[in-house]
């Protein structure tokens, strides 16, 4: 067990739990008709942008807080506009091992989304100037994208983090006329 | 006329109480109700689970409102495209300045009650409005 891990899972939570052990999840439980894939589609897209844990088919979960509550609730909403079953639930797991497991497998879906960002702002690095203005600009979307479903920080956020910083520094630090002009007229 | 919506209020709840005092009901009452079964019979809910005024399809809470109540002007339909990139975050709309408002409605959400969030949030929808209604009118920025 990574130690970072342990301390997140033990810290971050105590607001929620103030005994110690596992913390509360929110759980979406649902089931989509076949046909037509539409709905299927649109679900998935957006589970995986809120960055939930997928703990067996049909069943998602979230650490639980008013904001993944009220995602989850909207997901809820969408799969009976669908004509599918859904229902919601806040439980905890039952043993804090679990809950690590299920912790390190979200914080290693992140890691591999802030190692790919890390290395598009390296490659980003050898564009011409206006690519890499416009690359900047993209990035830090994708990086608060990725943030926002972050919820059990990995190592790999920093590097991402020094990354960006570093590309965007570049940018700004360019004798920018150039760069600039190309984006304003854009 | 009393309207009810979920307790804690975020940029969504925030922006439709301000549209529906504006432009629907001057003297609109909001209740905060922490489940939807708590709804007071007499009042209309918004940006709740499983009611119309709520998210539909893409739409947040404060388009829904838009549309059903055929709100057409496009002042309103440039502060929903703030009020759905704060809320949803997908993209669908250009609007730089939603992860900023989402901020400052996130930390008023922390320092005071709902009440207290809807009698500050007030004052700045008029100012985007304000804001929005002038650059249409010029056709940019305003100063």
């Amino acid at each position: 067990m990574q130690p970072w891990l342990h301390l997140r899972v033990s810290e971050v939570w105590s607001p929620c739990s103030p005994q110690p052990g596992p913390g509360e999840w929110v759980l979406l439980s649902y089931r989509l008709p076949r046909e037509p894939s539409g709905p299927r589609t649109t679900l998935w897209r957006r589970l995986k942008r809120l960055g939930v844990a997928q703990l067996a088919d049909g069943l998602v979960a979230l650490p639980a807080d008013a904001r993944t509550r009220e995602s989850l609730e909207w997901l809820a909403d969408d799969v009976l506009a669908a004509d599918g079953t859904a229902g919601l639930w806040v439980a905890r797991p039952a043993t804090v091992a679990q809950e690590r497991e299920l912790a390190t497998q979200m914080a290693a879906a992140r890691a591999a989304e802030y190692e790919a960002l890390a290395e598009q702002c390296h490659a980003a690095a050898g564009a011409d100037p206006g690519e890499r203005v416009r690359a900047v600009r993209r990035l830090r979307g994708e990086w608060r994208a990725i943030n926002r479903r972050d919820f059990f920080p990995p190592p790999a956020r920093e590097a991402a983090a020094a990354a960006l910083r570093d590309l965007a520094a570049a940018v700004a630090g360019e004798t920018a006329p150039a760069a600039e002009a190309a984006e304003l007229t854009r | 006329m009393r309207w009810a919506t979920r307790a804690g209020v975020h940029i969504d709840r925030a922006a439709c109480a301000w549209l529906i005092r504006r432009f629907l009901d001057p003297d609109a009452e909001f209740v905060f109700v922490a489940d939807p079964a708590d709804v007071p019979a007499d009042a209309t809910p918004f940006d709740l689970q499983g009611v119309e005024l709520g998210h539909h399809g893409a739409d947040c809470s404060f388009e829904t409102i838009l549309r059903r109540h055929e709100l057409t002007d496009p002042v309103l339909w440039r502060i929903a495209e703030s009020v759905h990139e704060a809320d949803l975050d997908d993209e669908r709309f250009d609007a730089p300045e939603a992860p900023g408002l989402d901020v400052v409605l996130r930390g008023l959400s922390m320092t005071g009650d709902d009440a207290h969030t809807l009698a500050v949030s007030g004052p700045i929808f008029d100012g985007l409005y304000e804001y929005h209604r002038r650059r249409l009118l010029l056709g940019r920025e305003p100063a």
